[in-house]
């Protein structure tokens, strides 16, 4: 029986203060096998990846002890033996692939390790000859990649370029943090093909994810990480039909996929807003997208998808009357916002935007409650201490975060205090751009359901762009994904919910 | 992906270094051009007659008679409109023509010519003596930054920084003519007359450019493609060789053109402190005697000097970095 | 620096202290010095030349028998007034020109950066040297000279800022919210642009205090017999052997106020926030 490529035992890691981020880890990853980390963000499973490969940031403390591929286990604190161990037994796919290429050398001499300076791969007991073309090509990309800057590839490309040098490299453990970080859905499936073939090319692979939808398509061993802890752990397939800690049970449960669609009726005569024939493209450049049209009705939610730089963003800035289309016209209840711009003032605060980074709304070194109180200069017969105390309640959040800045609140509290404040303007209509990518899954859902609830309570018009297709597909009564071929392709949404409802 | 096509075809790199030659070009000929009209405003403001004044600079103040004004001033046009004088003033120095010093009477382009020989020597003497001191200190400062060297250094280049260059001279000269008495204090006769003036610029432009080599390294050596060059195998050494040389000269290449400007300041008040017949030297006392000709001449070729070095480090810049070829730097 | 005072930091932080101390201690000398000191600046007395310091000359006599203390203190009052004139002027009209380019539209942009980078098209002090030796010399020329030189850093770096605020999702929410243009550029944009100015403004004093003192050496600023610290320095040189405490004493008063400048326009970078060039 060969050795385990990497088995911990007792790792704990501390920082600086000496708290304790990870608690006494056992873990064992069999020779050309996966090993699922998962966990959300703070569960300390970026720092075993960290103390496995002795990249432990400075002040960072970790005992117990490691064995790699092997070879006899190394104290967890003694950073400069497991560093010892790079490139010959230990590969990492970092993070963010784009900083761990040199941005002024082309991607072919980048992609050997430094012993293999000849341009042939190393030829151990794996016996992968591959030349740089094959290489590139195990990966799906084109070969005048070789001849590119790494600032002319995009992340995904540039995390292809790293599995290929695992490839033509010679450790048999890869350690991949976060590999679908960044990533949107569709490029998730390609990026556990990418990782698949890694094992099959006999490598083992520890990877950490907070992402199921990557877990569930590599399978192999899960370790379910909380609060520095493992709480579950078994074969992949096993715990995700049927999780036995409650925290695995509501984390799967947070996963769009599973989530039941609702359906609902709307009043389809009178919308919120419309457009019709909308384009836009950059002078020159082929538009990014053309003929898109839009009907949303009070309480009605529009998902909009489509691969990055599609232009989903653009479309929702049109939408709101920030960026005139190139051609159509938008409706905001019978007002063109590019052609009458008396009726545009009027209605402006009507339509509104929930960014990306809730936070980045607020003006930073300003406490949410004078931000609440300058909305009085521009929402006549706005009296904060009656409409506010009943609006925070509602979103759940306590009167006291008021007092802080911006930066001084969480995630899922920012995204609440950004929907406060929209909400303060009476809208007919929020544009979404994104508005969960940034939160854990638990949060997220949350978020979610808060605003459906307040779309359908109010009836609001949503549009919820995201990249997340089954997020979509759960909260959205109508998908239009741009960007999908030849112009947009709308699924049909309502005619689905008026057939149900009526049946 | 269009910024990505374009370094793959050779045409869009020979775009982008067309275009930057362009744009230092206009910069030149802007500078010019504002030069040559300010001088022309300035000769038209002077009181009293510019015939007069030409002629008594050509002959003499006591040997100007009427005709020879009359004819000044038909030969230099001065009887037509100001806008057709400023046209034919443009076009002639269009064709090189900077004309006489009203001092020297020496056409404007030899004297310029004989002091900025001695500019030259001095300027290439300073940088490279400037470079000589703040590289190996700077990579020195850049391994082991909050060390001994690193705050010693810095505390040195702040103090260095906070002095105008007649300052270091006249520290040097106190120190290695006046107190040591190993090197003469003025002139421009010998090599060790080179030296005071070469070092007083060197350590001005050393006490910037100390600091920029020593982040560059320290930034570099923090950056994460080195750490993961290492974890691909190389040494700590043989990563810095490969990937971190080209990177750190990114930034010093950049600021070297923008030490240009202080080098201007230096050598304009380090030559005069020496007495050394330099391109400053000549232009402090051309407008010390109001030498227009010789003012224009001089101001003209220290800012055309500044374009060419500014377009040097935009090619340098290029050639190290080629992400600028891809056409992402607008 | 009026400037540092509308956007003070919470609370002065240790850095500061020092370049502080040293700035507020010379601008008080050149305030009390002439009160203090007894004698006329300009008031030559040909029989005590180059006399060392003594109890009636404090720093000793020049060469024309001028007392080297009431020399220094008054050209200070000039020096250092001239240098936060420069600075305010460049940095009041750089950052109205820097947000008008950011926010004014395409057409107001062009003009007013090409307009700035003309100016920087002349290096270092060449400009103010053009223009001092153009107007022969004095406080004007060499006021117009050195704000011609300084105000296109401001500016650039202004409007480099602006630009990345106005970009920022709170300004666009502020749109939305339907906020006048003014109140967005008053509440979102200038505060972050004064902010980084500042430290640019000090760094920019020093420099002025520079170029003043450079002009002065080279006799092309302030004309004798005013007192100012460059021209004394270059009055004093062909003495430098037999009176170096009248030398040094306005060597070290440029080098103390430069230094002040430097070190406080150090310790606001931080965080460092320089913008990068190019």
């Amino acid at each position: 029986m060969t050795a385990p490529a990497l088995a911990l035992s007792g790792l704990t890691i501390r920082d600086r203060s000496g708290t304790a981020l990870v608690c006494d880890v056992d873990l064992t990853l069999e020779a050309g096998s996966v090993l699922l980390l998962i966990g959300e963000t703070g569960s300390g499973k970026s720092l075993i990846a960290q103390a496995v490969m002795g990249l432990l940031p400075a002040g960072f403390s970790a005992s117990g002890s490691i064995a790699i591929n092997g070879h006899a286990p190394v104290e967890a604190s003694q950073a400069g033996l497991l560093r010892l161990l790079w490139s010959r037994e230990t590969l990492l796919l970092p993070q963010e692939p784009r900083a761990a290429l040199d941005p002024t050398m082309r991607i072919a001499p980048q992609l050997w390790d430094a012993g293999a300076r000849d341009g042939t791969a190393w030829h151990g007991e794996a016996g992968h000859g591959l030349t740089t073309q094959e290489a590139l090509a195990a990966v799906d990309l084109p070969p005048r990649v070789s001849r590119a800057f790494p600032a002319e590839l995009s992340g995904g490309m540039a995390q292809r370029v790293l599995v290929a040098s695992a490839l033509v490299g010679r450790a048999p453990l890869v350690v991949a943090d976060e590999p679908t970080k960044g990533l949107d859905a569709a490029r998730v499936a390609q990026s556990a093909a990418l990782l698949a073939s890694l094992g099959g090319a006999g490598r083992a692979l520890l990877v950490i994810t907070h992402d199921v939808a990557l877990a569930r398509a590599l399978g192999g061993q899960l370790a379910v990480l909380r609060d520095g802890r493992i709480v579950e752990q078994g074969p992949a397939d096993t715990v995700f039909a049927a999780p036995d800690h409650p925290y695995t049970r509501a984390w799967l449960a947070a996963d769009p996929s599973t989530w039941r669609p609702c359906l609902r009726c709307c009043d389809l005569e009178a919308p919120v807003l419309s457009a019709h024939g909308l384009s836009f493209g950059f002078s020159r450049a082929e538009p990014l997208f053309s003929g898109v049209d839009v009907h949303i009705p009070p309480g009605g939610i529009l998902g909009l998808t489509g691969r990055s730089g599609c232009g989903k963003t653009t479309l929702g800035n049109i939408l709101l009357g920030l960026q005139p289309p190139s051609a159509g016209a938008v409706n905001w209840q019978g007002v063109d916002p590019y052609r009458d711009r008396a009726g545009a003032r009027r209605l402006r605060q009507r339509y509104q935007k929930l960014h990306q980074d809730p936070a980045s709304v607020f003006l930073p070194g300003r406490s949410f409650a004078r931000q609440f109180a300058d909305l009085a200069e521009v929402v006549p017969g706005l009296v904060l201490d009656d409409a506010l105390p009943p609006l925070l309640e509602r979103l759940r959040l306590d009167r006291k975060l008021l007092a802080r800045r911006p930066g001084e609140v969480s995630g899922g509290e920012a995204q609440r205090l950004a929907l406060a404040r929209i909400l303060l303007l009476k809208p007919a209509l929020i544009v979404a751009d994104e508005p969960t990518s940034r939160l854990d899954p638990l949060v997220q859902r949350e978020a979610i359901a808060l605003l459906a609830e307040i779309v359908a309570s109010e009836s609001l018009g949503l549009v919820l762009i995201s990249h997340d297709r089954a997020l979509l597909a759960a909260t959205a009564d109508e998908v239009l994904d741009i960007g999908a071929g030849e112009g947009a392709t709308i699924l049909p949404g309502y005619a689905r919910g008026l057939q149900e409802a009526s049946s | 992906m269009s910024a990505a096509r374009s370094s793959f075809w050779p045409g869009g790199a020979a775009g982008t270094v067309l275009r930057i030659v362009a744009s230092r070009l206009v910069q030149a000929v802007l500078t010019a051009l504002v030069l040559a009209s300010l001088c022309f405003a300035f000769v038209q403001a002077l009181p009293g007659d510019a015939a007069l004044r030409i002629a008594a600079a050509r002959s003499g103040d006591d040997r100007v008679t009427a005709e020879s004004v009359a004819r000044v001033r038909e030969q230099e046009g001065l009887d037509r409109p100001v806008l057709a004088q400023y046209a034919s003033w443009i076009g002639r120095l269009a064709q090189g023509d900077l004309g006489h010093s009203l001092v020297s009477r020496q056409p404007v382009w030899q004297e310029l010519a004989e002091h900025g020989r001695f500019t030259l020597g001095l300027g290439a003497l300073g940088w490279l003596l400037s470079y000589a001191i703040a590289l190996p200190l700077g990579i020195a400062c850049g391994f082991r930054p909050g060390g001994w060297l690193d705050r010693g250094t810095n505390a040195l280049a702040v103090a260095l920084a906070s002095m105008p260059s007649f300052l270091v001279g006249i520290g040097l000269i106190s120190l290695f003519a006046l107190t040591l008495r190993w090197l003469p204090p003025a002139g421009f006769r010998t090599g060790a007359h080179m030296v005071l003036p070469a070092l007083t610029l060197a350590l001005g432009l050393a006490a910037f450019s100390v600091r920029i080599i020593r982040n560059a390294v320290v930034e570099v050596r923090g950056a994460f493609y080195m750490t993961f060059a290492r974890i691909r195998g190389r040494s700590a050494g043989s990563a810095f060789l490969h990937h971190g040389v080209r990177n750190a000269a990114i930034p010093v290449a950049t600021f070297a053109a923008l030490q240009f400007a202080y080098v201007v300041d230096g050598f304009v008040v380090v030559e005069t402190l020496f007495n050394y017949p330099g391109l400053g030297d000549l232009l402090v006392k051309s407008l010390l005697a109001r030498d227009v000709p010789m003012i224009m001449g001089a101001g003209m070729v220290v800012g055309l000097m500044y374009a060419a070095v500014n377009l040097l480090a935009d090619l340098a810049c290029i050639g190290l970095d080629p992400r600028r070829l891809a056409g992402r730097g607008a | 620096m009026t400037l540092a005072l509308t956007h003070p930091p919470a609370r002065i932080r240790r850095p500061l202290v020092a370049p502080l101390l040293l700035l507020g201690g010379l601008a008080a000398l050149v305030v009390i010095g002439p009160l203090v000191i007894p004698h006329d600046p300009a008031a030559q007395d040909l029989v005590r030349t180059l006399e060392g310091p003594s109890a009636q000359h404090w720093l000793g006599t020049d060469h024309l028998g001028r007392d080297i203390a009431a020399r220094l203190v008054h050209g200070g009052v000039r020096s250092l007034g001239i240098a936060v004139s420069c600075v305010g002027f460049a940095t009041g009209v750089g950052v109205a020109l820097g947000l008008v380019a950011a926010y004014a539209g395409r057409v107001a942009d062009i003009a007013i950066m090409r307009l700035a980078d003309l100016m920087l098209a002349f290096p270092g002090l060449l400009l103010a040297l053009l223009i001092s030796g153009f107007l022969g010399g004095g406080v004007l020329p060499m006021l117009i000279g050195i704000k011609l030189a300084l105000w296109p850093q401001f500016a650039r770096m202004a409007r480099a800022i602006a630009i990345g605020e106005l970009a920022q999702p709170h300004v666009e929410a502020a749109r939305l919210a339907g906020f006048p243009a003014l109140t967005i550029l008053r509440r979102h944009v200038l505060p972050p642009v004064l902010r980084q100015t500042v430290t640019l403004a000090t760094l920019g004093l020093g420099a002025a205090i520079m170029s003043i003192s450079s002009l002065g050496f080279l006799g092309l600023g302030l004309q004798p017999p005013t007192p100012e610290w460059g021209a004394m320095i270059s009055e004093l040189l062909p003495y430098l052997a037999e009176a170096p405490v009248q030398m040094a004493a306005p060597c070290l008063a440029i080098f103390l106020a430069v230094l002040g400048a430097t070190l406080l326009g150090q310790a606001l970078a931080e965080p460092p926030a320089l913008p990068e060039e190019m």
